[in-house]
């Protein structure tokens, strides 16, 4: 495969409401930013790819009202309505196909502006599942509920990834939750759904991000430190929650195991220096190091304990705090890759993982980890 | 010209119609995407991802790609994802399936385009995608605009309501000879169109597209698996995007700038000079009748101003030089998520033969064109041959 | 009861989402609303680096590339030209009522004097027959302006010409 680089990132503080922002104006700022970073202007940008969704923008063909924030007026522009990373992924195709030189590729989301449980509920098929009322945090107590009845990992177990990632926060100025949490607190929050309580859970975020990616030599021109793509896996699991594994996260596992088997890692957590990924709730993270093979099936509470996934440990997850500290929902993802690019060019400032070479990142779609991305990023 | 070669091996569509009582969104999907799998001879194992989309908001059904990508098209355990951008999506979505092969990360993809649009309401949907501020409260759908377009077109250029009035009985007597186009009238005369209501100045109700409810899907493979799947594929030769300003009435608006763009780009690319004589046959996105007139001079088929012309001449109808929309185009087909991609489906079909009794003789290369949000065009062009 | 609603009945399933927004109108809307409610005034924003007077007001010059603040914002005379007209005349549901909207009505395309952008909004007007490309317009203001476009603004008039 060629190299794809990623040139430079910015993203916006996150907040839990921007209100005097429109979403334009949101993402002219990480835009603008970007373009003043790179020292750049709009001419030197090939095409753009952005990621958002209708229905959180409360404005169908959402992407109608970012383009002069974009700069692609008598430019092309295309959106996918998903995840970051899937739009990472197009933009890098784009350059891989040869028909651009460079992309620019942002995503923006203000879960302020609309109930998101309403909107999540509309994930669900009007036949069967909606009236049920569904949403993220129902079906999340559900898988959370079976994985720990399968495997026995406790609630103690699950808290800990809320203070790891709460903690990794305070190094990140970017964060929207900023305060340490213990696992009291975690324990002795309200009950949303058993056995999920309300520090189990994100909160809903304002903000954006944009990156700019760019073909071999115009990355190595433009940047001291691009950082190229390795490996790309993707893989859908089944859309009824009755037909999905909730105790293992399929989908995951085998969209991990395609980016491995293109970047050639045969041990994940020795041969990974740092992660990012997109956890929607705290059992959620100890259910995706299983699938990403970094321990076995149900030893995902142990992982944790053992302190392998803490900044010290043999694979820091999620040195930035993660979605549990910051959630502006569709561009988890692609805040996942902008935080590894920053690790692997060895500007994460207070939340470097120390020579980080390798990274990954993983972001979402839907309910519960259905739709995967992953990718895995390297500097040299 | 590219890093992969793509061509389409296989196409799907649905019998398009005003309302699909029968299914719901899977099976209807399903219906494309089996009958292009079967096109193809291909299991539904054998697709490496699927690209799908639909207009995001209406039919209500959020992430709609993680609901009929896995129900009705084989995206099981594969790569899922969706690609929407309103008018343009059918396009956004072959754009899409053609970076995905021809950056070699895929070796054959399946792309969907589908609309229900029954199950939602497609103006006060279309009202919403401009600013609830300054646009919502006087904008009337998409047909507001474009009534004002071919208001300002009409003036500028002196182009009659009767030279507009050909472009529907072209189509729609064209889209008798296509199984799947929504309406279908072998004997519509320029009275009827003249006659229908009047809805939006200038646009009489038979200017305007239907309201369908379909399917469309196509199936993209790289130059070593389309040797293996078929010896009659299409080849994409250019594929372009031309964007404008969030507002779109910043700029005048009647003369589609970005359809210009576009085309011009993907003309050098493709080494077309002069569309009429180097391409034989052209798949255009008009939503009213007004529209074909002016995108046609927009495309470089004439000098601006002449697109009544052109059509008075008789260079596009079936039997003239340069035929455009033999499959009825959007005046009798327009099921929004698909509309764009039925326009990429038609024109893979003349580059092989295949449109029985909607087939232009003897083409080699054919233009596809998609058109959407504020003032938004894509082109896609493909020939009977790789590009070389 | 008739085939076609027993047809629905086991057919279709009819499904009301009603989600509501709270969009953000941003710091240049804000501003534009206060001058007509307090002052009777139209505000444009006017790029700082090409000079182009966008109206509506907005915060990025999409030409430029270049933040539009409030300090950037310009007064507009209540007045400009006909540049596109139509009557739109089919009912449809209006998505900020839920209900329908009220047509035919007037519908008209024009530049506010001094602006290089168009814009679009009512026209009083329901005849063709009395609408011209190149007409004068007047924006029509409510006697009470209470910060909303269309209830300040309701409407513009067609300019009698001068015999």
């Amino acid at each position: 495969m060629d190299k794809v680089g990623i040139v430079g990132c910015t993203q916006t503080k996150y907040e839990a409401d921007k209100i005097d922002q429109t979403y334009s104006e949101l993402v002219f700022e990480v835009v603008k930013k970007l373009h003043n970073k790179l020292g750049i202007t709009n001419n030197d940008i090939g095409c753009v790819i952005t990621s958002s969704n209708d229905f959180n923008d409360g404005r169908t063909i959402a992407n109608m009202a970012i383009q002069d924030a974009v700069g692609s007026v008598r430019k092309a522009e295309s959106r996918v309505s998903g995840d970051g990373t899937f739009a990472y992924i197009y933009g890098a195709m784009r350059i891989l196909s040869e028909s651009f030189d460079t992309v620019l590729v942002v995503s923006h989301c203000k879960c302020s502006e609309v109930n998101q449980y309403l909107v999540n509920n509309t994930i669900f098929d009007p036949y069967y599942q909606r009236h049920l009322g569904l949403d993220q945090i129902s079906s999340a107590g559900l898988m959370a509920n079976m994985y720990m009845n399968k495997y026995g990992v406790t609630e103690e177990q699950a808290a800990k990834v809320v203070v790891k990632n709460r903690k990794n926060a305070l190094n990140n100025p970017y964060a929207h939750l900023q305060k340490e949490i213990t696992i009291n607190e975690v324990l002795n929050s309200k009950m949303l759904a058993y056995p999920l309580k309300e520090l189990d859970f994100p909160p809903f975020s304002d903000g954006a991000v944009a990156m700019l990616l760019a073909k071999e030599d115009i990355a190595k021109k433009m940047t001291d430190t691009p950082v190229w793509l390795k490996g790309y896996g993707s893989c859908t699991d089944a859309y009824y929650l009755g037909h999905r594994n909730m105790t293992d996260l399929i989908g995951l596992e085998l969209a991990a195991r395609e980016a491995y088997k293109m970047a050639n890692i045969n041990d994940p957590v020795k041969e990974l220096d740092v992660c990012e990924v997109s956890e929607n709730f705290s059992i959620h993270e100890l259910m995706i190091y299983e699938a990403l093979g970094f321990c076995a099936s149900g030893e995902g509470g142990k992982f944790i304990e053992e302190g392998e996934t803490e900044m010290n440990g043999s694979i820091p997850v999620n040195p930035s705090g993660g979605v549990l500290s910051s959630n502006p929902i569709m561009a988890n993802g692609l805040i996942r890759v902008a935080e590894i690019a920053l690790q692997l060019k060895g500007k994460a400032d207070k939340r470097q993982v120390p020579n980080a070479k390798i990274g990954l990142a993983y972001g979402m779609n839907g309910i519960c980890s259905q739709g995967n991305c992953v990718l895995i990023f390297g500097g040299e | 010209m590219s890093k992969h070669d793509v061509a389409v091996v296989g196409i799907g569509q649905t019998k398009f119609r005003s309302k699909r009582r029968d299914v719901n969104i899977p099976e209807m999907v399903y219906e494309a995407v089996k009958m292009a799998l079967d096109d193809a001879q291909l299991e539904p194992q054998e697709i490496d991802a699927i690209i799908i989309g639909n207009m995001d908001h209406f039919e209500g059904i959020n992430y709609s790609e993680l609901f009929c990508g896995i129900e009705g098209a084989p995206g099981y355990l594969k790569p899922v994802v969706k690609v929407a951008t309103g008018g343009t999506t059918g396009s956004s979505l072959a754009i899409s399936g053609y970076h995905n092969v021809a950056s070699g990360i895929y070796n054959k993809v399946l792309v969907v385009g589908w609309e229900k649009l029954n199950e939602g309401g497609a103006t006060t949907g279309i009202i919403t995608a401009f600013d609830p501020v300054w646009e919502r409260p006087s904008l009337a759908g998409a047909l507001g605009p474009l009534a004002l377009m071919a208001g300002m077109y009409s003036a500028k250029y002196g182009i009659t309501p009767e030279q507009a009035a050909k472009v529907t009985v072209k189509n729609r007597s064209n889209a008798a000879n296509n199984p799947f186009a929504h309406l279908q009238m072998p004997n519509i005369t320029i009275d009827y169109v003249m006659s229908s209501q009047m809805i939006s100045y200038p646009l009489r109700l038979h200017d305007v597209c239907p309201q369908s409810e379909g399917a469309c899907a196509l199936i993209y493979a790289n130059e070593e698996e389309t040797k293996k799947i078929t010896d009659n594929p299409a080849w994409f030769h250019a594929v372009e995007t031309a964007h404008y300003y969030t507002f779109g009435t910043d700029d005048k608006m009647y003369d589609l700038p970005t359809a210009a763009i576009a085309s011009k780009k993907a003309y050098k690319k493709a080494g077309i000079k002069n569309p009429v004589k180097d391409l034989d046959v052209a798949e255009i996105y008009e939503p009213t009748s007004w529209s074909e007139l002016s995108w046609t001079e927009a495309l470089g088929f004439c000098k601006p101003g002449e697109g009544g012309k052109l059509l008075d001449e008789g260079i596009t109808l079936m039997s003239g030089e340069f035929p455009v929309n033999p499959s009825g185009g959007v005046l009798s087909t327009n099921p929004i998520g698909a509309t764009a991609m039925v326009r990429v489906a038609e024109a893979a079909i003349q580059v092989m033969g295949r449109g029985e009794k909607r087939q232009v003789p003897d083409v080699e290369k054919a233009l596809a064109m998609g058109f959407g949000g504020s003032l938004w065009a894509e082109i896609l062009l493909l020939g009977k041959e790789p590009l070389r | 009861m008739s085939k076609k609603k027993d047809q629905e009945k086991v057919f279709e399933i009819k499904w009301k989402t009603n989600l509501q927004y709270r969009y953000s109108i941003g710091k240049l809307a804000v501003k534009f609303f206060e001058e007509l409610k307090k002052n009777k005034k139209i505000m444009g924003s006017k790029c700082p680096k090409c000079g182009k007077v966008n109206f509506p007001p907005r915060a990025v010059c999409a030409d430029c590339m270049v933040e539009m603040t409030i300090d950037d914002m310009v007064e507009l005379p209540p007045k400009g030209t006909l540049e596109g007209f139509t009557v739109v005349n089919y009912p449809f549901t209006d998505p900020n009522t839920g209900g329908m909207r009220p047509f035919p009505y007037g519908y008209g395309l024009f530049k506010l004097d001094g602006a290089d952008t168009y814009t679009m909004h009512f026209v009083n007007e329901t005849d063709v027959t009395k609408m011209k490309i190149g007409q004068r317009v007047e924006a029509v203001f409510s006697e009470e302006l209470i910060g909303d476009l269309t209830a300040d603004i309701p409407y513009f008039n067609i300019v009698k010409e001068e015999k």
